[in-house]
């Protein structure tokens, strides 16, 4: 019988710790998948999104001469936290945070442009300082593509701004859109570095457009406290202290629809 | 080590390199407008045409041309086009550099244009334009793996072509002084029996050698002779 048993015993002996340990493995492989699928899951979520967050797009001093005359420069809520987001595909989603860098751009630029800038708040009256002009940029859109959509290496930016000037009395004397674009190949750099790239280049790109034309498209240079109103006449768009005055689109100077060059 | 060791070594190595490159043939030209040469002190400067033109000329190339030239004892002084680009701000950038060299007497006379390019000692603008594409390509390569281990199996190709013309503008004369071109193609390889062994055909690194070295010879021999 003990011969018999034994073996029995033996075999209940080993079983009952392979038994155990096998529930334990099972139990294991369910939390070893559980965590893998979750991996997985936060894999796919963050696959599936790129944020960017745009850095100052600083512009060496231009080789141009300044206009001499004194301006306020009043830029919209959207100047200083502009975020743009799209589905690319329906599958991968952009956020371009611009943040901060398009006042940093056109406060640098403009400090460059002409003898005088003055930045002014929302709440300022532009009709009791001392300026010959008050510019007001904005952005009208921002748009870009990805490698995929253009079966090209590279990411492509467009901005089109939009720029509106008003005399001192707060007409307005000009509406011009600057259209800029920028590229960059990802071949070296990462997607989210050939974006941010390709942003600031269109960012420096209407820097450029801006020097070389804002004189002779909106005729700034002759709202000189010494010099006769523009000629031809303006949308009249009294300035409202801090209210972005949208609804006036047509004016005296009119730029091309879109001067991409 | 003895000799026949160091021989066999080198004689591997040379099996490897003649192994792991594809078969690549190129053609170089120019074509000369004018006398060139350069003195010492001067410099030139690499430029990619716009991009707003639909130029899609590779900022690697660039910085490899850069490089090239510069390399050597009979080296160039090349300008970083960046900095150059910053110096001139903003008339180098893509949407307001000269298209042609018509265009050059009048961006000399804005203020300060003449007096950057001079403090730089910058002779020559090479305009780059072109690009490396792939043109074929085919076959069908796989890759498994397991417990055991993994590997692949099948045979891939395909074929790039380097493409590429340097524009050469004097900025003393203010005229083209001509072109060089050079056309890379390649075709490279990818067996698989477990491990795959790649032969490659660097086209883009052939072509940025052979443009440079003879872009040296262009600027430096005046072509008189």
């Amino acid at each position: 019988m003990n011969s018999g048993t034994l073996p029995h015993a033996e075999t209940l002996i080993i079983r009952m710790p392979r038994s155990r340990h096998i529930a334990g493995y099972a139990i294991l492989i369910s939390r070893t998948r559980n965590a893998l699928a979750g991996f997985l899951l936060v894999g796919l979520i963050a696959g599936c999104g790129s944020n960017i967050v745009l850095q100052f797009p600083s512009i060496p001093i231009p080789l141009t001469e300044k206009i001499p005359i004194s301006i306020g420069l009043r830029m919209p809520a959207n100047f200083k936290d502009y975020v743009h987001k799209e589905q690319v595909y329906g599958r991968e989603e952009w956020s371009i945070n611009l943040g901060n860098s398009n006042a940093a751009l056109f406060t640098q630029l403009f400090g460059y442009m002409f003898e005088k800038v003055t930045i002014l708040q929302a709440s300022d009256d532009p009709k009791l300082l001392d300026i010959d002009a008050l510019i007001e940029p904005s952005i009208d859109a921002f748009e870009f593509s990805v490698p995929n959509q253009s079966k090209t290496d590279s990411f492509a930016v467009w901005i089109r701004y939009r720029i509106k000037i008003y005399d001192r009395n707060g007409a307005l004397v000009s509406n011009w859109p600057v259209s800029a674009y920028g590229k960059s190949q990802t071949k070296s750099i990462s997607n989210s570095d050939a974006l941010q790239r390709a942003a600031i280049l269109a960012m420096r790109d209407a820097a450029a457009l801006i020097i070389m034309k804002l004189d002779e498209t909106t005729l700034v240079s002759s709202l000189a406290s010494a010099s006769t109103p523009v000629t031809a006449a303006p949308a009249q768009a009294p300035i409202a202290a801090g209210a972005d005055t949208e609804e006036a689109q047509t004016t005296a100077v009119e730029g091309e629809d879109d001067d991409a060059g | 080590m003895t000799p026949a060791d160091h021989s066999l070594k080198i004689a591997i190595l040379a099996l490897v390199t003649l192994v792991s490159s594809g078969c690549v043939t190129s053609r170089v030209e120019d074509a000369r407008e004018g006398l060139t040469g350069i003195n010492s002190g001067e410099a030139v400067v690499i430029m990619a045409k716009s991009y707003h033109l639909g130029n899609e000329t590779e900022e690697k190339y660039i910085r490899c041309v850069e490089k090239a030239l510069a390399r050597g004892s009979e080296g160039l002084n090349v300008i970083p086009h960046q900095e150059f680009v910053d110096s001139l701000f903003p008339w180098f950038e893509p949407r307001t550099a000269p298209a042609e060299t018509k265009n050059l007497p009048k961006l000399m006379e804005r203020p300060g244009v003449a007096e950057k390019i001079a403090a730089q000692s910058v002779r020559y603008i090479i305009w780059l334009d072109g690009e490396t594409e792939r043109v074929a390509g085919g076959g069908s390569l796989s890759c498994a793996a397991g417990p055991g281990g993994g590997g692949c199996f099948g045979f891939a190709w395909w074929q790039k072509d380097s493409d590429y013309n340097a524009a050469v503008w004097d900025l003393v004369g203010l005229e083209s002084a001509g072109t060089v071109s050079t056309d890379v193609t390649g075709t490279s390889f990818l067996p698989a029996l477990v491990i795959p062994i790649p032969l490659i055909a660097r086209t883009q690194a052939k072509a940025c050698k052979s443009l440079a070295d003879h872009l040296r010879a262009f600027i430096v021999n005046d072509g008189s002779a």
